[in-house]
């Protein structure tokens, strides 16, 4: 008994044009969404979220999830905002530094949890609260102010809409999603995390592709955190906070499963799109805080309904 | 007559399971249904069982002289009818006793659960079949056999008259077949009508009073037992003639690659469970392993692969080196495994047939970690098309395919690493005759290229049919040693498997 | 290859948005029947960015911006936005810079931080628009440097804290034990709040026992006020930079059973202070007339629009509130 089954392709088609949708309604309901500026005001305020949910869509292809990144986000920033302004440290060494310490961050949250044989979330949860903790301490608390120096990588390149940062972003996207499908270490983690028994028998070293994938995610966050740095033109110790519940909303919205086994880095891209054009048009439209918020645990619910409802058949 | 289906057809979209099938059964019968995998006998069972209700097909089904209008699985257990699955159906964490009671659990005032009750109900019944087992044992405890038990006295508590089962025998021992087919011929005393699925055809022609057979979700014949043979029926299961089951064995055994001397291994708890294994595997030959279940003979193969167990003594060399510990690791020095679990230790099975063929040898088809889409096509599909790969793409989930073409593609994966040894696991288990016959080509053609194949399988026909030599294990140990296939007899395995008076055997 | 079409459809959508240009209609006709001679002039939009809606302070703020719209609905249109608490610097961004996308020509903001914002509103100003700072000063340093200038609409609020800071300690005696929780200490309208709070206490003799920050929050204040009360069994006052602090505050104060022996005082006399007033919970606080802060704001940036030049700073009036003052507002010392 064949049961009908939609191919993946229909996929990728249903959230462009769930996306098409949300773009058409925002523009006709509100003036200047379809412009050119508020546009790039969305393509400008995503990298960070777009390098990060790269990141984990890896990871919870392998079957784990990182819930520190919001935390490691701010713990990064604050890194290089001392280096830049207490030691003079250039944009790119603290560029450099920042993404080592998240490597370095990453790694430790793989090595516990895969040598150790802790759960991710549970191990990342700690973590989400230490490197908080060294975010504050690090900046004693305050607001740490870089200015002109960073700015550069987040502000719109004149005469075009977007900025580096989005273009850096949307490279690294394509390289994350040929990296999860035309790799060995990509089949790898989709074999580790889909059914890691089978992988072990097959020949497949279980361990390293997941540490690998933290401490991608690590480095990952790393850049995100100047990214984000240069919108604010300051590195802020809060920087971050509930960052990990947006990561995982566009990753599970554009349908990696939290089960692992199964991902793409291109259907976490539109997930970014669809959060981060909801949440613009919800501004647009006038909506209130909480109900933004509302409307967005709406939509992600029924992303996965959908995913469910579309596997049973 | 209790019960008569009457031109049944179901279709799935464009798929016709059944097409016009006619079946009755009578009180106090065993009717065997005999078919391959996709034959339709699933499909009528569920229709039977009220797992696709009425209205879903075409045709009717009546008991006694009724018409049986299922809207649920509950209406035809009402009815009467209880199926026994292969996966069986029960909770490890109750007891013997909640497991029987289950969706009917004796309570007073509504909702509070009368414990007492249910054990007296239990234990009724389980002396009304003599049976002896507490209804306070835990399920986890029990063994397949005894589990497999407790389904059929929970089914028959419910007053079934009809009992439906799925391949019964597929997880069990010798002596465990016995005893099912004993409580089986007791109930057809009782009037009780049994529809027995099943490809072991031995049980078949013992039990049955009828057989029918399906092919391609229509009804071929139905036959008495006394008035056809084996052949014939495989005859009719498959469609064409076959030639002799097993392929012609030419003596081509080269010298000796797997050598294992004195091996001891105690498993994560410290027992130990196996212990003076000694053998020689050769290049060109299938060594068979026999046993009854928990013989060791899974846990041989997997800790030669470096998947379980720890070594405690003894060594294990190939061509003279030590053999590694790792799966990896032995994998590329040449050894392979296909294990037994084929769903949960073989296969991905979301991942497509193709990602499954190279998962093993990954890195014949990449260059610096970058995979080869091309080359990797091709690749797989060479290997399909020499395994004879039923499937309309490589690109479709693994987990779609029949058990016998899962089987292959598990095959399929460890032989493109190239190994030089062959580890198999069962690997005809849940398969139908038609993929059975091929996978034993393949075996031959394995050997006839100068592999050595260590073949662990608990079908004996398939042991003495496939292999040069045999060896048959017994709690953990080699209980006896057979050269010669030809002059091998099934008693004697049997017997050094369960520890009978030896009879003198060559090393 | 599903990777090019992707990116090609992407890169497709990108372009084509960007050729529509960007749409700036009108939304109401009126002007078009006053004047049909001349070209109807667009309404200005003025964008009012709080820091976080869910304290009181910012909506009523919110609120009597939207009363002045309503009676000024012919001169400008008004869009009012806000965060989901006051730390999230990084949303406040994103709202400055859609009110930019949005086409604002004025935009009146109440900065969560006092020079994260900098950047933002710079490139905003760089595109022509009108930026108007209230409540909380930008930092001046940093405007400077990145060649930001903004008119500042708000109170002095150092003197303002010193204020509530002598009302308070007018019930104790000199050398009382003391406590100030500040605000979020890189916000500058927070560090005046603090140097306030500190002349008023040293001017008065009182010893200041610690200083922690509540980042504006009621829990924090909360758990801090609690940590305080037994750290100093002495302490005889809390005196805290927003009134949603000294909420916080007020009750570790009645959890402990302490509330006749310590003083609280707060800032902002928002409505849920009242109550507490009257009990006498908290002593003190100060009302910077929340409500007419982002009108000031607002009529600032709508007399540039039309002509005069930046303005200056302008300081707004702040009263001190006690529970015998409740009900009115009491002359300056």
């Amino acid at each position: 008994m064949r049961r009908r089954q939609f191919p993946p392709q229909s996929d990728l088609l249903v959230l462009l044009l769930v996306l098409g949708a949300l773009v058409a309604l925002f523009g006709l309901g509100t003036d200047g969404f379809l412009g050119k500026a508020t546009l790039g005001s969305i393509a400008n305020r995503i990298p960070a979220l777009m390098l990060v949910s790269t990141g984990m869509t890896l990871l919870m292809v392998t079957g784990g999830i990182d819930l520190s990144v919001g935390s490691v986000l701010g713990l990064c920033g604050a890194a290089a905002g001392v280096l830049m302004v207490d030691d003079a440290w250039g944009l790119g060494p603290a560029l450099a530094a920042s993404i080592a310490l998240g490597a370095l961050v990453g790694s430790i949250n793989g090595w516990i949890s895969v040598k150790l044989r802790l759960p991710s979330f549970i191990v990342t949860l700690g973590m989400l609260e230490i490197a908080r903790g060294l975010a504050f301490l690090a900046t004693h608390s305050q607001t740490k102010y870089i200015g002109a120096a960073i700015e550069s990588v987040g502000a719109p390149i004149a005469g075009w809409v977007v900025s580096p940062a989005f273009l850096i972003a949307l490279g690294i996207v394509v390289l994350g999603q040929l990296l999860l499908s035309r790799t060995v270490f990509g089949r790898h983690l989709v074999a580790v995390g889909g059914n890691v028994e089978a992988a072990a028998i097959s020949g497949v070293a279980v361990d390293p592709p997941r540490i690998w994938a933290h401490a991608l995610l690590g480095g990952l966050t790393g850049l995100a955190a100047v990214f984000n740095c240069s919108r604010l033109g300051s590195a802020d110790p809060n920087a971050g906070v509930g960052f990990e519940l947006s990561v995982i909303a566009a990753v599970v919205v554009g349908g990696t499963s939290l089960r692992g086994g199964r991902g793409s880095v291109l259907k976490s891209l539109l997930g970014v799109l669809i959060v981060a054009t909801l949440e613009a048009g919800l501004v647009q439209m006038g909506a209130s805080e909480p109900v933004k918020r509302v409307v967005t645990g709406c939509v992600i619910v029924a992303a996965v309904l959908a995913d469910t409802w579309r596997r049973r058949t | 007559m209790i019960l008569r289906a009457r031109h049944l057809t179901k279709r799935f979209g464009s798929v016709v399971a059944l097409s016009d099938v006619s079946f009755d059964l009578r009180a106090g019968e065993i009717h065997a249904l005999c078919g391959e995998n996709g034959a339709g006998k699933s499909t009528l069972i569920k229709l039977l069982s009220g797992v696709h209700p009425y209205g879903t097909y075409a045709g009717h089904i009546e008991i006694d002289a009724g018409e049986a209008r299922f809207r649920s699985v509950r209406d035809a257990a009402a009815a009467g009818i209880a199926v026994i699955y292969q996966e069986l159906a029960f909770v490890d964490e109750l007891t013997v006793a909640e497991n029987i009671c289950l969706g009917t659990e004796p309570a007073r005032w509504g909702f509070w659960l009368d414990r007492n009750q249910a054990q007296r109900r239990a234990a009724e019944v389980l002396a009304r079949f003599g049976i002896a087992l507490d209804p306070a044992t835990p399920m986890r405890s029990l063994g397949v056999a005894q589990k497999q038990l407790v389904e059929i006295v929970k089914a028959l508590a419910r007053d079934s008259r009809i009992l439906i089962l799925d391949e019964p025998t597929a997880a069990l021992a010798e002596h465990e077949v016995e005893r099912l087919l004993a409580m089986l011929e007791e109930l057809r005393g009782r009037g009780i009508a049994c529809i027995y699925i099943s490809h072991r055809l031995d049980e078949v022609f013992r039990i049955a009073d009828r057989i029918t057979v399906l092919r391609d979700g229509a009804t071929v014949c139905t036959l008495a037992p006394a008035a056809t043979d084996a052949s014939a029926v495989v005859r009719h299961m498959v469609g064409r003639e076959i030639g002799e089951l097993y392929p012609r064995k030419a003596r081509l055994r080269g010298p000796a690659l797997l050598e294992v001397e004195d091996l001891a291994v105690a498993d994560e708890r410290g027992r130990q469970r196996l212990g003076g294994i000694s053998f020689a595997l050769h290049a060109g030959e299938v060594l068979g392993v026999g046993g009854l279940m928990g013989a060791g003979r899974t846990e041989l193969l997997m800790h030669l692969y470096g998947a379980w167990g720890r070594r405690t003594a003894g060594r294990v060399t190939l061509s003279g080196r030590p053999v590694p510990g790792e799966p990896a690791s032995v994998l590329r020095s040449g050894i392979a495994l296909v294990t037994e679990d084929r769903r949960r230790f073989g296969l991905h099975v979301e991942e497509s047939i193709a990602f499954n063929l190279s998962l093993s040898s990954l890195g014949a088809v990449s260059r610096g970690g970058l995979l080869r889409p091309g080359a990797e096509q091709k690749r797989n599909a060479d290997c399909a098309r020499s395994l004879r790969l039923k499937a309309d793409k490589l690109s479709a989930p693994a987990g779609r395919l029949s058990g016998g073409n899962q089987q292959k593609v598990v095959l399929g994966k460890a032989l493109l690493t190239g190994p030089r040894v062959v580890l198999l696991d069962e690997p005809t288990r849940g398969i139908d005759i038609g993929a059975k016959l091929e996978i034993y080509r393949l075996i031959d053609g394995l050997r006839a290229d100068g592999c050595a194949v260590l073949l662990a399988t608990s079908e004996l026909p398939e042991l003495i049919g496939l292999s040069d030599r045999i060896l048959m294990m017994r709690d953990g140990a080699i209980g006896g040693r057979f050269e010669d296939g030809a002059a091998i007899r099934p008693e004697d395995l049997l017997r050094a498997a369960i520890g009978a008076a030896p009879r003198p055997g060559r090393l | 290859m599903r990777v090019i079409l992707a990116a090609a459809v992407l890169a497709a959508a990108l372009a084509g948005a960007g050729c529509k240009p960007s749409a700036t209609a009108p939304a109401s006709n009126t002007q078009t029947a006053a004047s049909p001679a001349a070209a109807p002039a667009p309404r200005p939009k003025i964008a009012l960015v709080m820091k976080s809606l869910a304290n009181e302070f910012f909506a009523t703020m919110a609120k009597g911006a939207q009363e002045h719209h309503a009676a000024h609905a012919a001169d400008y249109e008004l869009v009012v936005s806000g965060i989901k608490n006051e730390t999230d610097l990084g949303e406040q961004v994103n709202l400055v810079e859609q009110a930019v996308a949005q086409g604002a020509a004025a935009i009146v903001i109440a900065p969560a931080d006092s020079k994260a914002l900098v950047p933002a509103l710079r490139r905003a100003q760089q595109q022509g628009i009108v930026i108007v700072n209230i409540d909380n000063r930008l930092d001046a340093d940093a405007a400077n440097k990145a060649g930001l200038s903004a008119a500042f609409v708000g109170p002095d609020n150092r003197d303002a804290a010193r204020r509530v800071g002598l009302a308070v300690a007018q019930k104790l005696k000199s050398g009382d034990e003391v406590a100030i929780i500040e605000g979020a200490t890189s916000a500058f309208n927070g560090q005046q709040r603090r140097a306030g709070f500190e002349d008023a206490m040293q001017a008065a003799g009182m010893k200041v026992v610690a200083i922690q920050s509540g980042d504006w929050e009621m829990d924090k204040a909360n758990t801090i006020a609690a940590n305080l009360l037994s750290a100093h069994p002495r302490i005889k006052a809390i005196v805290c930079a927003n009134d949603n602090m000294a909420i916080g505050a007020a009750a570790a104060v009645a959890a402990a059973g302490r509330t006749p022996q310590v003083l609280v005082g707060g800032f902002d006399n928002i409505a849920a202070i009242k109550p507490l007033l009257s009990a006498g919970r908290v002593v003190a606080t100060a009302d910077q007339h929340a409500d007419q802060l982002a009108v000031f704001g607002i009529e600032s940036a709508l007399a540039v629009l039309k002509g005069a030049k930046a303005g200056a700073d302008r300081a707004t009036e702040v009263d001190i509130v006690t529970a015998a003052s409740a009900t009115g507002p009491q002359p300056r010392p």
